[in-house]
């Protein structure tokens, strides 16, 4: 795959990295991460700052006990290396497909060309995260945004104002945009979509989809 | 930039950092690791205390970063992430799960959910210690008002609109202080340069 060409913005970057994210979104970035090098090196650049702020802070006095009970409570375990308390999936969102290719996932139809799936991302802070399968020539109805969304192309490619868009790229938008993409191309276009408020649909089809959506 | 190399800061007894944590790894050398808690411990309080911790809170989850920082030992690669980004890393997952906790307890354990890197994910091209010895002394340089909002940004648990009321400012001014924070310590991070 050639390098994405559209990156998230560098404030939600800078949210990623500092733990500030909602789950679904924080998946979507994760998923970025994995296929975009240059913002991989941005959010470790990031994590250095953390670290760089850690060790100029202003220390606070631990309580008398504390280094007693830190030893008695590891146990004196240390993990072997390569172990985590968590395994790890290969990807960010292999968690939330359960080992399903995006092909086997129970699509469902939403509009002539338009399927979904959705998952409820409720880790440390809620979001919805949801696959949106559109057939070339297909878009997704006008909408707005109340809260922030991201989209991470998966799969084959759209267009809207903003420009063409490919696997790996990211639209991350504020809810200063309305968009409309469309699909292009030989190959129904998947998008990874997480959002921190529903959708506002703004046409009136958009409206009667709107609880077809499940949002 | 002016100054020439600068040296990875050691700790209270001359031992940097990553070989404390090499000594812990290798043989849970447990004076090795009271000299890691005795710099890293009172540090993660004090930016948990800045975010709105109550004492209690703060050296609580300062410990159980600890705890991790011990258990973990094995896992941190000095070639990857200098020791004070890997424990922010520690840090900052500890914090998450403690909001997790706290605003789900019957949360499935099975259900799905993202865990944060704690390695960086990309190949680090320049040299790490010297690139986070940068980092540290562009910190240190940054006007107090930018330090606090960056200190803000990564430690405190509360959205930067809650963050700007605490402080009595307006939002903008907040978001921009950090922004200038950022791109001042981004710039010794250039890594093209030399
Ligand atoms: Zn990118």
């Amino acid at each position: 795959m050639s390098n994405p060409q559209h990156h998230p913005r560098y404030e939600t970057l800078a949210d990623f990295a500092a733990g500030r994210l909602d789950e679904a979104r924080a998946v979507v970035i994760a998923a970025h991460a994995e296929v975009c090098e240059q913002c991989a090196r941005d959010i470790d650049a990031l994590e250095a700052i953390g670290g760089g702020v850690l060790a100029n802070a202003e220390p606070a006095a631990m309580s008398a006990d504390a280094l007693e009970k830190t030893l008695a409570m590891t146990g004196a375990q240390i993990m072997p290396a390569q172990a985590d308390e968590r395994p790890r999936p290969a990807s960010a969102l292999d968690a939330y497909l359960g080992g399903r290719s995006i092909d086997a996932l129970n699509w469902k139809w939403v509009a002539p060309g338009v399927h979904q799936h959705v998952m409820k991302a409720q880790g440390y802070r809620d979001g919805v995260l949801r696959l949106v399968k559109f057939a070339p020539g297909k878009g997704v109805p006008v909408h707005t945004h109340k809260g922030e969304e991201l989209t991470l192309l998966m799969r084959g490619a759209y267009r809207d104002a903003l420009g063409e868009w490919r696997a790996g790229d990211i639209a991350d938008l504020d809810h200063e945009h309305t968009h409309e993409p469309i699909a292009f191309g030989d190959e129904p276009c998947v998008c990874l979509i997480a959002t921190s408020a529903p959708l506002e649909f703004k046409t009136v089809l958009g409206k009667v989809l709107q609880p077809f959506v499940e949002l | 930039m002016a100054g020439g190399e600068k040296k990875a800061k050691a700790g209270e007894n001359g031992r940097a950092m990553e070989d404390l944590l090499a000594a812990v790894a290798e043989t849970g050398d447990r004076r090795a690791f009271a000299e890691l808690f005795a710099y890293f411990a009172p540090r993660v309080k004090g930016v948990l205390m800045k975010g709105g911790a109550s004492d209690t809170d703060a050296d609580d989850l300062a410990q159980e970063v600890m705890v991790k920082v011990f258990k973990k030992a094995k896992l941190y690669d000095v070639s990857k992430a200098s020791a004070a980004t890997w424990i922010f890393a520690i840090a900052r997952n500890a914090r998450i799960d403690a909001i997790r906790r706290a605003a789900k307890p019957d949360l499935d354990p099975d259900e799905p959910m993202l865990v944060p890197e704690e390695a960086p994910r990309a190949d680090v091209v320049c040299e790490l210690k010297q690139r986070d010895a940068r980092i540290r002394e562009a910190v240190t340089r940054l006007p107090a008002e930018q330090r606090e909002a960056m200190m803000l940004h990564f430690y405190a648990d509360e959205p930067h609109s809650a963050i700007a009321e605490r402080l009595g400012l307006p939002l903008g001014t907040v978001k921009s202080r950090l922004r200038l924070a950022i791109e001042k310590v981004r710039k010794e991070l250039d890594f093209d340069d030399e």
